[in-house]
Protein backbone atom coordinates (compact mmCIF):
# COMPACT_ATOMS: atom_id res chain seq x y z
CA UNK A 1 0.00 0.00 0.00
CA UNK A 2 1.37 3.35 -0.95
CA UNK A 3 -0.03 6.61 0.19
CA UNK A 4 -2.37 8.96 -1.57
CA UNK A 5 0.17 11.74 -1.13
CA UNK A 6 0.96 13.89 -4.10
CA UNK A 7 4.72 13.49 -4.19
CA UNK A 8 7.04 14.11 -7.15
CA UNK A 9 8.18 11.26 -9.41
CA UNK A 10 11.78 10.96 -10.65
CA UNK A 11 12.76 8.53 -13.43
CA UNK A 12 16.20 7.62 -12.11
CA UNK A 13 16.63 4.74 -14.58
CA UNK A 14 16.63 7.18 -17.52
CA UNK A 15 20.28 7.38 -18.69
CA UNK A 16 19.93 11.15 -19.03
CA UNK A 17 18.66 11.55 -15.45
CA UNK A 18 20.77 14.26 -13.78
CA UNK A 19 21.05 15.03 -10.07
CA UNK A 20 22.10 18.60 -10.95
CA UNK A 21 18.84 19.38 -12.77
CA UNK A 22 15.98 21.80 -12.32
CA UNK A 23 13.51 18.88 -12.14
CA UNK A 24 15.31 17.49 -9.09
CA UNK A 25 15.60 20.92 -7.45
CA UNK A 26 11.88 21.49 -8.03
CA UNK A 27 11.08 18.11 -6.51
CA UNK A 28 13.18 18.96 -3.44
CA UNK A 29 11.44 22.34 -3.06
CA UNK A 30 8.06 20.61 -3.20
CA UNK A 31 8.69 17.58 -1.03
CA UNK A 32 11.24 15.84 1.19
CA UNK A 33 10.58 12.57 -0.61
CA UNK A 34 10.06 11.50 -4.23
CA UNK A 35 8.89 8.26 -5.81
CA UNK A 36 11.25 6.59 -8.23
CA UNK A 37 11.39 3.47 -10.39
CA UNK A 38 12.90 1.61 -7.42
CA UNK A 39 11.04 2.93 -4.41
CA UNK A 40 11.53 6.23 -2.66
CA UNK A 41 14.23 8.89 -2.79
CA UNK A 42 14.94 11.15 0.18
CA UNK A 43 15.82 14.64 -1.02
CA UNK A 44 16.27 16.99 1.95
CA UNK A 45 19.22 17.15 4.31
CA UNK A 46 17.19 17.05 7.52
CA UNK A 47 15.38 13.88 6.45
CA UNK A 48 18.48 12.13 5.12
CA UNK A 49 20.18 12.86 8.42
CA UNK A 50 17.35 11.30 10.44
CA UNK A 51 16.23 8.40 8.26
CA UNK A 52 19.65 7.18 7.13
CA UNK A 53 20.39 6.16 10.71
CA UNK A 54 16.89 4.91 11.51
CA UNK A 55 17.02 1.35 12.88
CA UNK A 56 13.95 0.45 10.80
CA UNK A 57 16.06 0.51 7.65
CA UNK A 58 18.93 -1.76 6.66
CA UNK A 59 21.53 -1.95 3.89
CA UNK A 60 19.77 -2.33 0.56
CA UNK A 61 22.38 -4.02 -1.63
CA UNK A 62 22.45 -7.39 0.17
CA UNK A 63 20.26 -9.23 -2.31
CA UNK A 64 22.01 -7.92 -5.40
CA UNK A 65 23.45 -11.28 -6.55
CA UNK A 66 20.11 -13.08 -6.05
CA UNK A 67 18.24 -10.36 -7.91
CA UNK A 68 20.58 -11.07 -10.78
CA UNK A 69 20.27 -14.83 -10.82
CA UNK A 70 23.42 -15.64 -8.83
CA UNK A 71 22.75 -17.92 -5.85
CA UNK A 72 26.07 -19.61 -5.10
CA UNK A 73 29.77 -19.69 -5.87
CA UNK A 74 32.86 -17.71 -4.99
CA UNK A 75 31.40 -14.29 -5.74
CA UNK A 76 28.15 -15.04 -3.95
CA UNK A 77 30.02 -16.22 -0.86
CA UNK A 78 32.24 -13.15 -0.80
CA UNK A 79 29.41 -10.71 -1.37
CA UNK A 80 27.15 -12.16 1.28
CA UNK A 81 29.96 -12.04 3.86
CA UNK A 82 31.15 -8.58 2.88
CA UNK A 83 30.99 -5.90 5.57
CA UNK A 84 28.85 -3.65 3.42
CA UNK A 85 25.93 -6.08 3.40
CA UNK A 86 26.28 -7.61 6.87
CA UNK A 87 23.84 -6.37 9.50
CA UNK A 88 23.52 -6.42 13.27
CA UNK A 89 26.08 -8.15 15.44
CA UNK A 90 27.79 -9.82 12.42
CA UNK A 91 28.51 -6.39 10.97
CA UNK A 92 29.42 -4.68 14.23
CA UNK A 93 31.90 -7.39 15.25
CA UNK A 94 33.94 -7.07 12.04
CA UNK A 95 33.61 -3.30 11.96
CA UNK A 96 34.85 -3.04 15.57
CA UNK A 97 37.93 -5.08 14.68
CA UNK A 98 38.67 -3.08 11.51
CA UNK A 99 37.91 0.46 12.70
CA UNK A 100 40.99 1.25 14.83
CA UNK A 101 43.44 0.46 12.00
CA UNK A 102 41.71 3.14 9.89
CA UNK A 103 41.89 5.89 12.49
CA UNK A 104 43.72 9.12 11.77
CA UNK A 105 46.64 8.44 14.07
CA UNK A 106 47.55 5.21 12.27
CA UNK A 107 47.36 6.90 8.89
CA UNK A 108 49.80 9.67 9.59
CA UNK A 109 52.93 7.63 8.80
CA UNK A 110 51.62 7.05 5.26
CA UNK A 111 50.90 10.68 4.40
CA UNK A 112 54.43 11.74 3.30
CA UNK A 113 54.46 8.92 0.73
CA UNK A 114 51.03 10.02 -0.57
CA UNK A 115 52.50 13.50 -1.08
CA UNK A 116 55.53 12.21 -2.96
CA UNK A 117 53.27 10.10 -5.14
CA UNK A 118 51.04 13.06 -6.03
CA UNK A 119 54.12 15.10 -6.97
CA UNK A 120 55.65 12.29 -9.02
CA UNK A 121 52.49 11.82 -11.05
CA UNK A 122 52.00 15.55 -11.63
CA UNK A 123 55.62 16.11 -12.59
CA UNK A 124 55.36 13.39 -15.25
CA UNK A 125 52.80 15.38 -17.28
CA UNK A 126 53.40 18.95 -16.06
CA UNK A 127 55.79 20.06 -18.85
CA UNK A 128 53.36 19.01 -21.59
CA UNK A 129 50.58 21.29 -20.32
CA UNK A 130 47.99 18.55 -20.84
CA UNK A 131 46.76 15.43 -19.11
CA UNK A 132 44.02 12.84 -19.44
CA UNK A 133 43.16 13.25 -15.78
CA UNK A 134 41.45 9.89 -15.14
CA UNK A 135 44.12 7.58 -16.53
CA UNK A 136 47.19 9.69 -15.89
CA UNK A 137 46.38 10.90 -12.39
CA UNK A 138 43.21 9.78 -10.62
CA UNK A 139 43.41 6.05 -11.39
CA UNK A 140 47.12 5.48 -10.65
CA UNK A 141 46.94 7.74 -7.59
CA UNK A 142 43.89 6.00 -6.09
CA UNK A 143 45.26 2.53 -6.82
CA UNK A 144 48.77 3.21 -5.59
CA UNK A 145 47.47 4.78 -2.38
CA UNK A 146 45.75 1.49 -1.63
CA UNK A 147 48.90 -0.45 -2.56
CA UNK A 148 50.88 1.73 -0.14
CA UNK A 149 48.32 1.23 2.59
CA UNK A 150 48.17 -2.54 2.13
CA UNK A 151 51.89 -3.01 1.50
CA UNK A 152 51.47 -4.31 -2.07
CA UNK A 153 54.44 -3.23 -4.26
CA UNK A 154 53.35 -0.06 -6.05
CA UNK A 155 54.64 -1.44 -9.35
CA UNK A 156 51.77 -3.93 -9.30
CA UNK A 157 49.12 -1.25 -9.47
CA UNK A 158 47.97 -1.99 -13.04
CA UNK A 159 47.13 -5.58 -12.03
CA UNK A 160 45.23 -4.44 -8.96
CA UNK A 161 43.35 -1.84 -11.01
CA UNK A 162 42.43 -4.46 -13.62
CA UNK A 163 41.21 -6.97 -11.02
CA UNK A 164 39.13 -4.36 -9.20
CA UNK A 165 37.48 -3.10 -12.36
CA UNK A 166 36.71 -6.67 -13.47
CA UNK A 167 35.08 -7.34 -10.10
CA UNK A 168 33.25 -4.05 -10.66
CA UNK A 169 31.47 -5.67 -13.61
CA UNK A 170 29.46 -7.44 -10.93
CA UNK A 171 27.78 -4.12 -10.26
CA UNK A 172 26.26 -4.12 -13.72
CA UNK A 173 23.02 -5.74 -14.73
CA UNK A 174 24.92 -8.26 -16.87
CA UNK A 175 26.25 -9.91 -13.71
CA UNK A 176 25.17 -13.42 -14.72
CA UNK A 177 27.02 -13.20 -18.02
CA UNK A 178 30.11 -11.57 -16.48
CA UNK A 179 30.25 -14.00 -13.59
CA UNK A 180 33.11 -16.24 -14.82
CA UNK A 181 35.40 -13.22 -15.36
CA UNK A 182 34.36 -11.75 -12.00
CA UNK A 183 35.10 -14.99 -10.17
CA UNK A 184 38.51 -15.38 -11.85
CA UNK A 185 39.43 -11.85 -10.83
CA UNK A 186 38.19 -12.40 -7.30
CA UNK A 187 40.22 -15.62 -7.03
CA UNK A 188 43.32 -13.75 -8.18
CA UNK A 189 42.69 -10.95 -5.69
CA UNK A 190 42.23 -13.56 -2.95
CA UNK A 191 45.69 -14.85 -3.88
CA UNK A 192 47.19 -11.40 -3.31
CA UNK A 193 45.38 -11.00 -0.02
CA UNK A 194 46.38 -14.44 1.24
CA UNK A 195 50.06 -13.82 0.40
CA UNK A 196 49.92 -10.52 2.28
CA UNK A 197 48.35 -12.10 5.35
CA UNK A 198 50.90 -14.94 5.44
CA UNK A 199 53.74 -12.47 5.05
CA UNK A 200 52.55 -10.21 7.90
CA UNK A 201 51.86 -13.17 10.15
CA UNK A 202 55.50 -14.18 9.67
CA UNK A 203 56.96 -10.63 9.66
CA UNK A 204 54.70 -8.30 11.64
CA UNK A 205 55.39 -4.56 11.38
CA UNK A 206 53.71 -1.23 12.19
CA UNK A 207 51.67 -1.32 8.95
CA UNK A 208 47.93 -1.53 8.41
CA UNK A 209 47.77 -5.21 7.43
CA UNK A 210 49.83 -6.19 10.49
CA UNK A 211 47.42 -4.21 12.63
CA UNK A 212 44.51 -6.12 11.13
CA UNK A 213 46.29 -9.46 11.62
CA UNK A 214 46.76 -8.41 15.26
CA UNK A 215 43.32 -6.87 15.75
CA UNK A 216 41.79 -8.58 18.66
CA UNK A 217 39.23 -7.75 21.26
CA UNK A 218 38.44 -9.72 24.38
CA UNK A 219 40.00 -12.73 22.71
CA UNK A 220 38.00 -12.26 19.48
CA UNK A 221 39.97 -11.71 16.29
CA UNK A 222 39.47 -11.86 12.54
CA UNK A 223 39.85 -15.33 11.02
CA UNK A 224 42.14 -15.63 7.98
CA UNK A 225 39.07 -15.81 5.72
CA UNK A 226 37.52 -12.73 7.30
CA UNK A 227 40.75 -10.86 6.91
CA UNK A 228 41.05 -11.89 3.27
CA UNK A 229 37.46 -10.80 2.55
CA UNK A 230 38.13 -7.50 4.24
CA UNK A 231 41.31 -6.79 2.26
CA UNK A 232 39.48 -7.49 -1.00
CA UNK A 233 36.66 -5.23 0.00
CA UNK A 234 39.05 -2.39 0.80
CA UNK A 235 40.51 -2.65 -2.68
CA UNK A 236 37.10 -2.85 -4.23
CA UNK A 237 35.43 -0.18 -2.10
CA UNK A 238 38.30 2.30 -1.98
CA UNK A 239 39.67 2.55 -5.48
CA UNK A 240 36.98 3.49 -7.97
CA UNK A 241 35.34 5.75 -5.40
CA UNK A 242 38.53 7.75 -4.87
CA UNK A 243 39.34 7.85 -8.59
CA UNK A 244 35.85 9.10 -9.45
CA UNK A 245 35.73 11.62 -6.63
CA UNK A 246 39.05 13.16 -7.69
CA UNK A 247 37.78 13.59 -11.26
CA UNK A 248 34.55 15.15 -10.02
CA UNK A 249 36.55 17.43 -7.75
CA UNK A 250 38.72 18.78 -10.53
CA UNK A 251 35.59 19.30 -12.67
CA UNK A 252 33.95 21.29 -9.86
CA UNK A 253 36.97 23.54 -9.53
CA UNK A 254 37.09 24.07 -13.30
CA UNK A 255 33.60 25.49 -13.00
CA UNK A 256 34.72 27.68 -10.07
CA UNK A 257 38.25 28.82 -10.98
CA UNK A 258 38.25 31.53 -8.28
CA UNK A 259 37.91 28.73 -5.69
CA UNK A 260 40.86 26.90 -7.27
CA UNK A 261 42.99 30.03 -7.00
CA UNK A 262 41.90 30.46 -3.40
CA UNK A 263 43.01 26.90 -2.68
CA UNK A 264 46.36 27.46 -4.39
CA UNK A 265 46.92 30.57 -2.24
CA UNK A 266 45.69 28.83 0.94
CA UNK A 267 46.79 25.19 0.85
CA UNK A 268 45.56 24.81 4.44
CA UNK A 269 42.03 24.93 2.99
CA UNK A 270 42.54 21.58 1.20
CA UNK A 271 40.48 19.56 3.73
CA UNK A 272 37.60 22.03 3.33
CA UNK A 273 37.99 21.77 -0.45
CA UNK A 274 37.46 17.99 -0.21
CA UNK A 275 34.32 18.46 1.93
CA UNK A 276 32.89 21.04 -0.46
CA UNK A 277 33.48 18.86 -3.49
CA UNK A 278 31.91 15.84 -1.84
CA UNK A 279 28.95 17.89 -0.69
CA UNK A 280 28.18 19.48 -4.06
CA UNK A 281 29.49 16.84 -6.49
CA UNK A 282 29.71 13.42 -4.80
CA UNK A 283 30.62 10.24 -6.68
CA UNK A 284 28.16 8.24 -4.59
CA UNK A 285 24.99 9.96 -5.70
CA UNK A 286 22.78 7.81 -3.53
CA UNK A 287 23.07 5.41 -0.65
CA UNK A 288 20.63 2.49 -0.68
CA UNK A 289 18.55 1.14 2.19
CA UNK A 290 15.58 -1.16 2.51
CA UNK A 291 12.81 -0.93 5.11
CA UNK A 292 12.75 -3.82 7.58
CA UNK A 293 9.21 -3.22 8.88
CA UNK A 294 6.12 -1.34 7.73
CA UNK A 295 6.22 2.16 9.09
CA UNK A 296 4.80 5.65 8.93
CA UNK A 297 7.01 8.66 8.65
CA UNK A 298 5.30 12.03 8.78
CA UNK A 299 2.43 11.50 6.34
CA UNK A 300 4.10 8.77 4.32
CA UNK A 301 3.41 5.07 4.81
CA UNK A 302 6.24 2.77 3.70
CA UNK A 303 5.85 -1.01 3.39
CA UNK A 304 8.53 -3.39 4.65
CA UNK A 305 10.97 -4.35 1.90
CA UNK A 306 10.75 -1.02 0.06
CA UNK A 307 13.96 0.41 -1.40
CA UNK A 308 14.89 3.87 -0.16
CA UNK A 309 17.62 5.90 -1.85
CA UNK A 310 19.25 8.71 0.10
CA UNK A 311 20.31 11.35 -2.41
CA UNK A 312 23.66 12.83 -1.40
CA UNK A 313 24.21 15.69 -3.85
CA UNK A 314 20.58 16.74 -3.58
CA UNK A 315 20.61 16.78 0.24
CA UNK A 316 24.10 18.32 0.14
CA UNK A 317 22.83 21.36 -1.77
CA UNK A 318 19.51 21.67 0.08
CA UNK A 319 19.09 25.42 0.69
CA UNK A 320 17.44 24.71 4.06
CA UNK A 321 20.73 23.26 5.35
CA UNK A 322 23.07 25.32 3.16
CA UNK A 323 21.75 28.85 2.59
CA UNK A 324 24.35 29.50 -0.14
CA UNK A 325 24.83 26.02 -1.54
CA UNK A 326 27.48 26.91 -4.15
CA UNK A 327 30.97 25.57 -3.44
CA UNK A 328 32.82 27.84 -0.99
CA UNK A 329 35.94 26.44 0.64
CA UNK A 330 35.95 29.13 3.33
CA UNK A 331 32.39 28.50 4.59
CA UNK A 332 31.42 26.72 7.82
CA UNK A 333 29.06 23.92 6.83
CA UNK A 334 27.06 21.13 8.42
CA UNK A 335 28.17 17.66 7.34
CA UNK A 336 27.21 15.97 4.05
CA UNK A 337 26.41 12.29 3.38
CA UNK A 338 28.92 11.60 0.60
CA UNK A 339 30.44 8.89 2.85
CA UNK A 340 27.04 7.52 3.80
CA UNK A 341 26.07 7.51 7.45
CA UNK A 342 25.25 5.36 10.45
CA UNK A 343 26.58 1.86 11.07
CA UNK A 344 27.81 1.54 7.46
CA UNK A 345 29.48 4.96 7.39
CA UNK A 346 32.51 4.63 5.10
CA UNK A 347 35.34 2.77 6.83
CA UNK A 348 37.96 4.46 4.67
CA UNK A 349 36.83 8.08 5.01
CA UNK A 350 39.94 9.23 6.91
CA UNK A 351 42.09 7.67 4.16
CA UNK A 352 40.00 9.19 1.37
CA UNK A 353 39.83 12.60 3.03
CA UNK A 354 43.58 12.67 3.61
CA UNK A 355 44.65 11.39 0.20
CA UNK A 356 42.24 13.62 -1.71
CA UNK A 357 43.25 16.74 0.19
CA UNK A 358 46.91 15.96 -0.51
CA UNK A 359 46.07 15.50 -4.21
CA UNK A 360 44.01 18.68 -4.55
CA UNK A 361 46.66 20.70 -2.73
CA UNK A 362 49.43 19.41 -5.00
CA UNK A 363 47.40 19.89 -8.19
CA UNK A 364 46.34 23.45 -7.34
CA UNK A 365 49.89 24.34 -6.38
CA UNK A 366 51.29 23.37 -9.78
CA UNK A 367 48.44 23.90 -12.26
CA UNK A 368 46.23 26.84 -13.20
CA UNK A 369 43.78 27.80 -15.95
CA UNK A 370 42.41 24.27 -16.23
CA UNK A 371 40.16 23.59 -19.23
CA UNK A 372 38.66 20.68 -21.14
CA UNK A 373 40.94 19.71 -24.01
CA UNK A 374 39.02 17.30 -26.24
CA UNK A 375 36.07 15.05 -25.51
CA UNK A 376 35.20 14.19 -21.93
CA UNK A 377 33.07 11.14 -21.19
CA UNK A 378 30.97 10.45 -18.07
CA UNK A 379 29.22 7.61 -16.29
CA UNK A 380 25.47 8.06 -15.72
CA UNK A 381 24.29 9.77 -12.55
CA UNK A 382 22.95 6.65 -10.79
CA UNK A 383 24.53 5.16 -7.69
CA UNK A 384 28.18 5.91 -8.41
CA UNK A 385 29.31 8.43 -10.99
CA UNK A 386 32.41 10.16 -12.32
CA UNK A 387 34.40 10.82 -15.48
CA UNK A 388 35.55 7.97 -17.73
CA UNK A 389 37.77 10.34 -19.72
CA UNK A 390 38.72 13.86 -18.67
CA UNK A 391 41.27 15.35 -21.09
CA UNK A 392 42.57 18.65 -19.71
CA UNK A 393 44.87 21.45 -20.75
CA UNK A 394 46.39 23.78 -18.15
CA UNK A 395 49.18 26.24 -17.50
CA UNK A 396 51.96 25.13 -15.19
CA UNK A 397 52.86 27.51 -12.36
CA UNK B 1 37.28 10.02 33.76
CA UNK B 2 34.78 12.37 32.13
CA UNK B 3 33.46 11.80 28.60
CA UNK B 4 32.30 14.78 26.54
CA UNK B 5 30.53 14.49 23.20
CA UNK B 6 30.24 17.66 21.16
CA UNK B 7 26.61 17.48 20.06
CA UNK B 8 27.17 20.03 17.33
CA UNK B 9 29.60 17.60 15.68
CA UNK B 10 28.07 14.22 16.59
CA UNK B 11 25.92 12.88 13.76
CA UNK B 12 24.69 9.70 15.48
CA UNK B 13 26.66 7.29 13.29
CA UNK B 14 27.02 4.94 16.24
CA UNK B 15 30.59 3.82 15.51
CA UNK B 16 31.47 4.61 19.14
CA UNK B 17 28.95 2.01 20.32
CA UNK B 18 31.07 -0.73 18.73
CA UNK B 19 34.17 0.34 20.62
CA UNK B 20 32.63 1.00 24.04
CA UNK B 21 29.15 -0.53 24.19
CA UNK B 22 28.70 0.07 27.92
CA UNK B 23 29.43 3.78 27.56
CA UNK B 24 27.72 4.69 24.28
CA UNK B 25 24.43 3.45 22.83
CA UNK B 26 21.85 4.54 20.28
CA UNK B 27 18.28 4.85 21.54
CA UNK B 28 15.18 3.65 19.64
CA UNK B 29 15.21 6.82 17.57
CA UNK B 30 18.83 6.28 16.62
CA UNK B 31 20.07 9.14 18.84
CA UNK B 32 23.33 8.78 20.79
CA UNK B 33 23.02 8.40 24.57
CA UNK B 34 26.15 8.07 26.71
CA UNK B 35 27.58 7.98 30.21
CA UNK B 36 29.44 11.11 31.25
CA UNK B 37 31.31 9.70 34.22
CA UNK B 38 33.11 6.55 33.28
CA UNK B 39 35.29 4.18 35.24
CA UNK B 40 39.01 4.40 34.58
CA UNK B 41 39.06 0.71 33.57
CA UNK B 42 37.23 1.66 30.35
CA UNK B 43 39.77 4.25 29.24
CA UNK B 44 41.16 2.16 26.36
CA UNK B 45 37.68 1.52 24.99
CA UNK B 46 36.68 5.17 25.18
CA UNK B 47 39.93 6.27 23.55
CA UNK B 48 39.25 3.84 20.74
CA UNK B 49 35.72 5.25 20.38
CA UNK B 50 37.16 8.73 20.20
CA UNK B 51 39.71 7.66 17.55
CA UNK B 52 37.17 5.97 15.30
CA UNK B 53 34.36 8.55 15.55
CA UNK B 54 33.87 9.78 11.96
CA UNK B 55 32.87 13.23 13.22
CA UNK B 56 35.71 13.41 15.80
CA UNK B 57 33.12 14.47 18.37
CA UNK B 58 34.35 12.60 21.48
CA UNK B 59 36.72 14.09 24.03
CA UNK B 60 38.00 12.70 27.31
CA UNK B 61 38.55 15.09 30.19
CA UNK B 62 40.46 13.52 33.07
C1 LIG C 1 36.17 9.29 -2.08
C2 LIG C 1 36.29 8.07 -1.74
C3 LIG C 1 35.20 7.27 -1.09
C4 LIG C 1 33.84 7.46 -1.11
C5 LIG C 1 33.05 8.54 -1.81
C6 LIG C 1 33.26 6.41 -0.30
C7 LIG C 1 31.91 6.27 -0.06
C8 LIG C 1 31.36 5.32 0.76
C9 LIG C 1 29.97 5.25 1.13
C10 LIG C 1 28.90 6.22 0.67
C11 LIG C 1 29.79 4.17 1.91
C12 LIG C 1 28.50 3.73 2.58
C13 LIG C 1 27.69 2.83 1.69
C14 LIG C 1 26.35 2.54 2.30
O1 LIG C 1 26.07 2.91 3.43
O2 LIG C 1 25.54 1.91 1.60
C15 LIG C 1 31.07 3.53 2.05
C16 LIG C 1 31.31 2.37 2.75
C17 LIG C 1 32.54 1.75 2.82
N1 LIG C 1 33.74 2.24 2.35
FE1 LIG C 1 34.01 3.99 1.37
N2 LIG C 1 34.25 5.60 0.16
C18 LIG C 1 35.46 6.09 -0.28
C19 LIG C 1 36.72 5.58 -0.03
C20 LIG C 1 36.96 4.43 0.68
C21 LIG C 1 38.27 3.90 0.95
C22 LIG C 1 39.58 4.56 0.56
C23 LIG C 1 38.08 2.72 1.60
C24 LIG C 1 39.09 1.73 2.14
C25 LIG C 1 40.31 1.98 2.41
C26 LIG C 1 36.65 2.51 1.74
C27 LIG C 1 36.07 1.42 2.35
C28 LIG C 1 34.72 1.32 2.63
C29 LIG C 1 34.12 0.18 3.31
C30 LIG C 1 34.84 -1.04 3.79
C31 LIG C 1 32.76 0.45 3.43
C32 LIG C 1 31.70 -0.43 4.06
C33 LIG C 1 31.53 -0.06 5.52
C34 LIG C 1 30.44 -0.82 6.23
O3 LIG C 1 29.51 -1.32 5.58
O4 LIG C 1 30.51 -0.90 7.48
N3 LIG C 1 36.01 3.58 1.19
N4 LIG C 1 32.02 4.25 1.35
C1 LIG D 1 33.06 -3.97 -0.18
C2 LIG D 1 33.22 -3.26 -1.11
C3 LIG D 1 32.18 -2.34 -1.58
C4 LIG D 1 31.95 -1.09 -1.14
C5 LIG D 1 32.64 -0.34 -0.05
C6 LIG D 1 30.88 -0.58 -1.94
C7 LIG D 1 30.39 0.69 -1.85
C8 LIG D 1 29.28 1.09 -2.52
C9 LIG D 1 28.76 2.39 -2.46
C10 LIG D 1 29.38 3.52 -1.68
C11 LIG D 1 27.63 2.42 -3.22
C12 LIG D 1 26.71 3.57 -3.48
C13 LIG D 1 25.81 3.73 -2.31
C14 LIG D 1 24.71 2.75 -2.20
O1 LIG D 1 23.99 2.53 -3.19
O2 LIG D 1 24.53 2.22 -1.10
C15 LIG D 1 27.45 1.12 -3.76
C16 LIG D 1 26.41 0.76 -4.56
C17 LIG D 1 26.23 -0.48 -5.01
N1 LIG D 1 27.10 -1.53 -4.91
FE1 LIG D 1 28.79 -1.52 -3.90
N2 LIG D 1 30.49 -1.55 -2.82
C18 LIG D 1 31.25 -2.65 -2.62
C19 LIG D 1 31.20 -3.82 -3.29
C20 LIG D 1 30.20 -4.14 -4.16
C21 LIG D 1 30.18 -5.33 -4.94
C22 LIG D 1 31.23 -6.39 -4.97
C23 LIG D 1 29.04 -5.31 -5.64
C24 LIG D 1 28.63 -6.34 -6.61
C25 LIG D 1 27.55 -6.92 -6.63
C26 LIG D 1 28.32 -4.14 -5.26
C27 LIG D 1 27.06 -3.82 -5.69
C28 LIG D 1 26.52 -2.61 -5.52
C29 LIG D 1 25.24 -2.24 -6.04
C30 LIG D 1 24.29 -3.13 -6.79
C31 LIG D 1 25.05 -0.91 -5.73
C32 LIG D 1 23.87 -0.08 -6.05
C33 LIG D 1 24.13 0.59 -7.35
C34 LIG D 1 22.92 1.32 -7.78
O3 LIG D 1 21.94 1.34 -7.02
O4 LIG D 1 22.97 1.86 -8.89
N3 LIG D 1 29.08 -3.43 -4.39
N4 LIG D 1 28.47 0.33 -3.33
S1 LIG E 1 30.74 7.77 16.55
FE1 LIG E 1 30.87 9.98 16.84
S2 LIG E 1 29.30 10.81 15.51
FE2 LIG E 1 28.87 8.67 15.78
S3 LIG E 1 27.43 8.55 17.47
FE3 LIG E 1 29.45 8.26 18.30
S4 LIG E 1 30.08 10.31 18.86
FE4 LIG E 1 28.37 10.58 17.52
Amino acid sequence: MTTELDIPYLDIADPSFAMHSQAVRDARARSWVAKTNYGYAILRHEYVSKLLKDPRLRQGSAKWPEHNGVHSGLFYDWWTKCLLVLEGEDHHRIRRLLNPAFSLKHLEPYLPRFEELADELIDSFLPSGQVEFVNEFAQPYATRVLCILLGIPESEWPTIARLASTIGLALGITLEQDLPAVEDALAELYGYAEDLIRDRQANPGPDLVSRLVDANRNGDSLSDDELRNALCLLIFGGMDTTRNQLGLGVMSFMQHPEQWELLAAHPELAPAAVEEVMRTNPTTTWVTRETVVDFDYEDLHIDAGTTVHFFTQVSGTDPQAYPNPEIDITAERVGHYGFGGGMHHCLGHFVARADMSIALRALSKKMTNLRINGVDEWMPDSGNTGPVLLPLAFDAR
Amino acid sequence: MKVIVDRTKCDNHGQCTFSAPTVFRLDDNGILQYEENVDESLRDEVEEASDVCPAQAIRIAD
